[in-house]
């Protein structure tokens, strides 16, 4: 029997997908009007698929901030380490659109530019704006995003709609101002900075107005929250009814980053960050109607490729004021593949509905799930050296099919070498990041790390090599049910999974 | 009377564009952002607040006309002061 592919198939011809918390937007790309789906179909945040396949970049032009977040710290900015709010390099308006220009002419996957910071986009609105009115004129084939904390957000909606802004990122990590004041200690407002719960409480009365403004407008909501153990974790399922109930379109609920040595707030007080477990059970426990987002990959405000890589040093200042960029051709160059992508993004589709239609009424395994690790480069198919990959992506299989569930960098937001980390060897880590996988699929792996995972109890296995993810994943699951590895564990294990 | 930037900016450009009295400058000799001590007018007459100190992220970046820190050590990130020492320490000792 064949399997069905939760996370790719459309609501309407999949039989029991909604009692799942199916991946993301692609389970509802089937029910979109078709304005919509155009506007996310190829944007790697807001449709699982397209992220193997397009690309994303960000510019930093804004560096101011006008909220202060206990998860952030203005002043770090080591080149080892990589999350949202550092960058190396600040850029002007007009450095912002040479880079853009020059990615997209030898990036061609790359299909949307967002402005993320490094402080808030919107507190800079010269800067922000002024990019955005210049991109829209001069490479019109790109999508335009923006992310904020929503303080400044609706003062800066009609501009916004002005733009031909298609989505809007607000971090709603809270609608209660008692749970507010342990996440912001302060907001600057009105020419004044305020403190504790009366600022929260204002922060999100204006994040709340934001989104249903931009909602109103028709432009397209993600909401991002970081999930701060002790925290908000249990307020977060609430955040997400009411940003759903408002109109929000898709949910991101991420993991906090808390470091010591980052010196922010969380870290130097000790604040833990999720696990993967508790990370999954609440993207599962906001699932309900609404959209998750799984394949966030906390990206820098200046990062440049496919979603969880970083192509940012070959586009620094001094390489892109080298380079000759006639757009024009670029842009045809760029639709033509575009074109090719999409086309194969939908036949892909149509055969995985296909095939679940057809092996809908087959008889059912009974057996538990299984996570399963992937290195891949991307394109949708396991194609990347174990030992290359600085991140896996994590499928789950089961008897109601495969769903995507999440990605674990490996190098923990630092380079991969030893010099800041506790001596653990890279491999020791990575095997560490894996936890809870059985199985791990790439194209090809050495004898020692093979070994080594055998003993942790995670099979390797080389043999999908440039196979469908999904597809291998089910065929590897089928034959460890064929196999009598999973019958030993029983039905109620299955009724809580 | 005026209040002075010190080299702990981190360059964030928060503060300049809310200086009434355009005092706020990028100093290139610096490698920082600056206060022109004959334009700030500690924001009299147009602000209750000291806009830049009331938005710089910084701890300590910004003294007052006495020298002293106007956002000290602990008031804008929450973290006491001895908390920040123990851990720095810490991280040093590895
Ligand atoms: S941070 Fe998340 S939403 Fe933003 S570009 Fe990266 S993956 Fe997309
Ligand atoms: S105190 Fe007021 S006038 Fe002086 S530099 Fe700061 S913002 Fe400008
Ligand atoms: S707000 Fe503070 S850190 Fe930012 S530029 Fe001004 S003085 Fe420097």
């Amino acid at each position: 029997m064949e399997l069905p592919v939760l996370n790719e198939t459309p609501a309407a011809s999949a039989g029991g997908c909604s009692s799942h918390s199916c991946g993301s937007s692609d389970d509802q790309l089937g029910h979109l009007s078709d304005e919509i789906r155009a506007k996310v179909e190829n944007h790697p945040c807001y449709s699982e698929d397209a992220h193997h396949y397009f690309a994303r970049m960000h510019v930093a032009v804004a560096p101011a901030c006008n909220i202060q977040c206990h998860y952030c710290n203005r002043k770090y900015d080591c080149s080892n380490e990589s999350r949202p709010g550092v960058v190396s390099e600040l850029l002007t308006p007009e450095q912002a659109v040479k880079k853009t220009m020059a990615v997209a002419a030898n990036i061609p996957q790359m299909t949307v530019l967002g402005i993320a910071g490094p402080g808030d986009p919107l507190a800079n609105p010269e800067r922000t704006f002024e990019t955005f009115r210049r991109l829209s004129q001069d490479a019109p084939d790109i999508k335009l995003c923006v992310s904020t904390n929503g303080l400044a957000l609706p003062e800066s909606v009609e501009e916004l709609s002005k733009h031909n802004i298609d989505h809007v990122t607000i971090t709603i990590n809270c609608v209660d101002p008692e749970i507010g004041a342990q996440i912001y200690p302060w907001i600057f407002w009105e020419n004044k900075r305020i403190k504790g719960v009366k600022g929260a409480k204002i922060l999100i009365e204006q994040q709340q107005k934001g989104l249903e403004m931009l909602t109103a407008r028709g432009i397209l909501v993600k909401v991002n929250s970081v999930m701060i153990p002790g925290v908000n974790d249990k307020h977060l399922a609430e955040v997400s009814k009411i940003v759903k109930a408002k109109g929000a379109f898709l949910h991101n609920v991420m993991p906090l980053i808390a470091e010591a040595e980052h010196g922010t707030f969380y870290g130097v007080m000790g604040q833990r960050g999720p696990t993967q477990d508790e990370l999954m059970d609440l993207q599962d426990a906001c699932s309900g109607d609404m959209n998750m987002m799984r394949h966030c990959r906390q990206c820098r405000a200046d990062a440049v490729g496919l979603l969880g890589e970083d192509r940012g040093d070959e586009f620094t200042m001094d390489k892109i004021e080298a380079m000759e960029i006639d757009y024009q051709s670029a842009m045809e160059k760029r639709k033509v593949i575009h074109e090719a992508i999409a086309e194969e993004m939908h036949s892909k589709r149509a055969a995985k509905v296909e095939k679940a239609a057809s092996h809908a009424d087959e008889p059912k395994l009974n057996t538990r799930p299984v996570l399963m690790a992937i290195a891949t480069s991307g394109q949708g198919v396991i194609n990347q050296h174990f030992g290359h990959a600085k991140e896996f992506l994590i499928y789950e299989a089961s008897p109601d099919g495969v769903r995507f569930m999440s990605h674990r960098k490996t190098d923990l937001y630092c380079s991969g070498d030893d010099t800041c980390g506790d001596g653990e060897s890279v491999l020791q880590r990575t095997i560490r990041a894996l936890e809870g996988c059985e199985v791990v699929l790439c194209s090809k792996i050495g004898y020692e790390p093979w070994d080594m995972l055998e003993q942790a109890g995670i099979q390797p296995n080389g043999e999908h090599a440039m196979e469908p993810i999904e597809d291998a994943v089910m065929a590897v699951y089928k034959e460890m049910a064929a196999a009598g590895k999973l019958d030993e564990v029983s039905a109620d294990k299955r009724a809580t999974a | 009377m005026a209040l002075q930037i010190i080299e702990s900016c981190v360059n964030c450009y928060a503060c300049e564009p809310l200086c009434p009295s355009k005092a706020i400058f990028m100093s290139s000799k610096a490698g920082h952002f600056r206060i022109n001590p004959n334009k700030c007018t500690e924001c009299e007459g147009d602000y209750q607040d000291t806009q830049c100190a009331s938005i710089c992220p910084i701890e300590g970046a910004i003294l007052d006309a006495n020298g002293i820190a106007v956002n000290p050590p602990g008031s804008l990130t929450g973290i006491p002061p001895e908390r920040m020492a123990e851990v720095m320490a810490e991280l040093q000792a590895h």
